[in-house]
């Protein structure tokens, strides 16, 4: 930087000559550290990530099984797509355990961080918040396996305490009706902490005055909830409701190790299906064009939302 | 506090009105519940540990106990011991990934975070875009080429398989992010006048400062790796190489119908490294949570 400084006599006006050289010169340097900051993630990003999304999209083109080359098969695997029965059955079972997965976590998820952010003594308030969080840190699979002892239709732990309380036994993992519940209810277990962290991100930012104001004015507990609490969490909400989407969209461990799948196809979701084309029968090219059919639905159904979102979040 | 008590005082003058008791009764419910959610979150991880530490024959009695009936550490010394399967190899093989992965996101998506939050350059935001843009693509549509490019560069049944695709994420640099663009614009400005480098300002400055969300990322990212399934799935074939999550299930095929107890000890050691990270560095996973929702 000391060479460009230029000698200028006292009084002299000073040209904006040097300062342009000057800020051009930094701008050029500001520009080059940039790129060379995002090189490392950039390289990694376009070898695992870019590369093979085009990848992919020609993949769906071709038919390879990793022994032989692959070769063009032009829309064969689109068309073999809209036949495919086992893919739509998958698709169901994916959408039924979204919708569940994704109701029951988000409104279990948001009330816990409203009960949570109840006035209460902080150790009290430390505990619940562990025990409700702490099964999020725990592994997917490992856990699965524990539910698994917890579900079996013999000695398991729920029927059990279902039989104490005059239910009948449920054959929860092997049974084509409750298969997926039973995937919905690990998965509500496992994760309804992670969204209650994020709903009480939300809850605290709403400004307290709110609520001072609206009780001076004599609203009672459910008014405060149904006017400012609800109105004011939707931001919260709409991002909640588009990642546990797209999250549960994708569930994979836990009905690996809960029910295989099974019985039959009643609880394979579409990871799984992929996974089982393209990994255990080495159908490369069509096991892309399944996963591509997912990020098409997958795209589509969060453009839906930003759309819908217009109609029922509320922005500051 | 003075507005309940004198509240009280006035209930307890006029006698308890249908109000207050349906105060008091809304109270009861929500109490019962939370303890009930609290109850129902933590019961299944009691039964693990207290069925890990007692005698493996016991260990499908019924009605189940909640809490430890007895204290049998040697469950875990069996499995840590077992013959048939090498625990402590999975373990170091888990954590050696996890460490590295840990170690390399750190650092890829600082740097990146850093430019993208502080630095300007043409192309700046379409480039981020992309990398927000990523975040969307479900991991099904990139296994199989990533699976194709780790046979080409002959890496199946290694770690690098899993090392590798795990050195950067899009998720990490937009959470840093988050945090970079919290910080003054002014430290930036003058430490640029003081004449220093950008590397320079980004090491010694910035970065100390985004401490916590360094630490959100950390955390996030072994336990991300840590209880990886999928990939270790994919790409680990022979028993020396395997990782934690992916032996325990098998280990459940090998013995789970004989012993649990030994199954669920080698689940509650899978869990200890977590609990670990976790109570020394609890607010920061929550603080980091919460940023990502904020501002998204």
């Amino acid at each position: 930087m000391a060479g460009m400084k230029v000698g200028r006599f006292p009084g002299e006006p000073a040209t904006a000559l040097p300062a342009m050289k000057r800020s051009m010169r930094t701008w050029v340097q500001e520009a080059i550290a940039g790129y060379l900051f995002i090189s490392p993630a950039m390289f990694f990003l376009i070898v695992f990530l870019i590369i093979p999304i085009l990848a992919s999209v020609v993949l769906v083109f071709t038919d390879y099984s990793l022994l032989a080359p692959p070769h063009w098969v032009g829309l064969e695997n689109l068309t073999r797509l809209l036949h495919d029965k086992r893919m739509f059955t998958c698709y169901r079972n994916s959408l039924l355990i979204t919708i569940g997965a994704t109701t029951l976590n988000n409104v279990i998820g948001l009330l816990l961080a409203m009960g949570v952010n109840r006035k209460m003594p902080g150790v009290l308030r430390y505990l619940l918040r562990t025990a409700f969080f702490f099964p999020v840190l725990t592994t997917t699979a490992s856990l699965a396996v524990v539910w698994r002892f917890i579900l079996t239709q013999d000695r398991g732990i729920l029927n059990y305490l279902l039989q104490q309380i005059g239910l009948s036994p449920v054959p929860w993992l092997s049974s084509v009706r409750w298969a997926i519940p039973s995937v919905v209810m690990y998965d509500v277990w496992k994760s309804c902490g992670y969204l209650m962290v994020l709903y009480l991100a939300g809850l605290q930012g709403i400004p307290e005055v709110l609520y001072e104001a609206a009780k001076i004015d004599g609203a009672g507990r459910l008014q405060l909830t149904r006017y400012i609490t609800l109105p004011l969490i939707t931001p919260t909400a709409f991002f909640c409701i588009v990642i546990s989407l797209i999250g549960a969209f994708q569930i994979f461990d836990n009905a690996y190790v809960l029910t295989e799948g099974g019985p039959g196809d009643a609880s394979r979701t579409i990871a799984m299906y992929i996974y089982e084309m393209a990994f255990k029968r080495y159908e490369m090219g069509y096991a892309s064009a399944v996963a591509l059919s997912l990020l098409v639905i997958l795209v589509a159904m969060t453009l839906l939302q930003l759309w819908a979102s217009r109609k029922w979040v509320h922005y500051e | 506090m003075t507005s309940t008590s004198m509240a009280e005082r006035k209930a307890r003058l006029e006698g308890l009105s249908a109000r207050r008791v349906g105060f008091y009764v809304g109270e009861a419910v929500v109490w019962a519940l939370l303890i009930a959610m609290a109850v129902i979150e933590i019961a299944p991880i009691m039964w693990m540990f207290s069925t890990s530490l007692r005698n493996p024959g016991e260990s499908f009695e019924l009605p189940p106990d909640f809490l430890p009936t007895a204290w049998r550490w040697d469950n875990y010394l069996a499995v840590i011991r077992s013959e048939k399967i090498d625990f402590p190899l999975f373990f170091w093989n888990s954590l050696k990934i996890a460490l590295i992965v840990t170690a390399s996101q750190l650092l890829t998506c600082s740097l990146a975070a850093f430019a993208f939050a502080r630095l300007r350059f043409a192309g700046r935001d379409t480039l981020f875009f992309l990398f927000l843009a990523s975040m969307m693509v479900p991991a099904q549509v990139t296994t199989v080429p990533v699976f194709i490019i780790i046979r080409s560069l002959h890496l199946m049944d290694t770690h690098w398989a899993l090392i590798l695709p795990g050195m950067t994420s899009a998720f990490g640099v937009f959470l840093l992010r988050q945090f970079f663009l919290t910080l003054p614009e002014d430290l930036m400005d003058a430490a640029k006048i003081d004449g220093a480098g950008f590397f320079r300002i980004f090491w010694r400055i910035m970065l100390p400062l985004v401490g916590p969300g360094l630490s959100a990322l950390g955390i996030f990212t072994f336990l991300g790796s840590w209880n990886n399934f999928y990939g270790p799935l994919l790409f680990l074939r022979s028993w020396d190489k395997l990782t934690f999550p992916l032996a325990l299930v098998t280990l459940q095929g090998y013995m789970g119908m004989g012993n649990r107890a030994h199954v669920l000890a080698g689940i509650m050691m899978s869990i200890f490294p977590v609990l670990l990270f976790f109570l020394l560095a609890q607010r920061f996973v929550i603080r980091g949570i919460a940023l990502t929702g904020l501002k998204a």
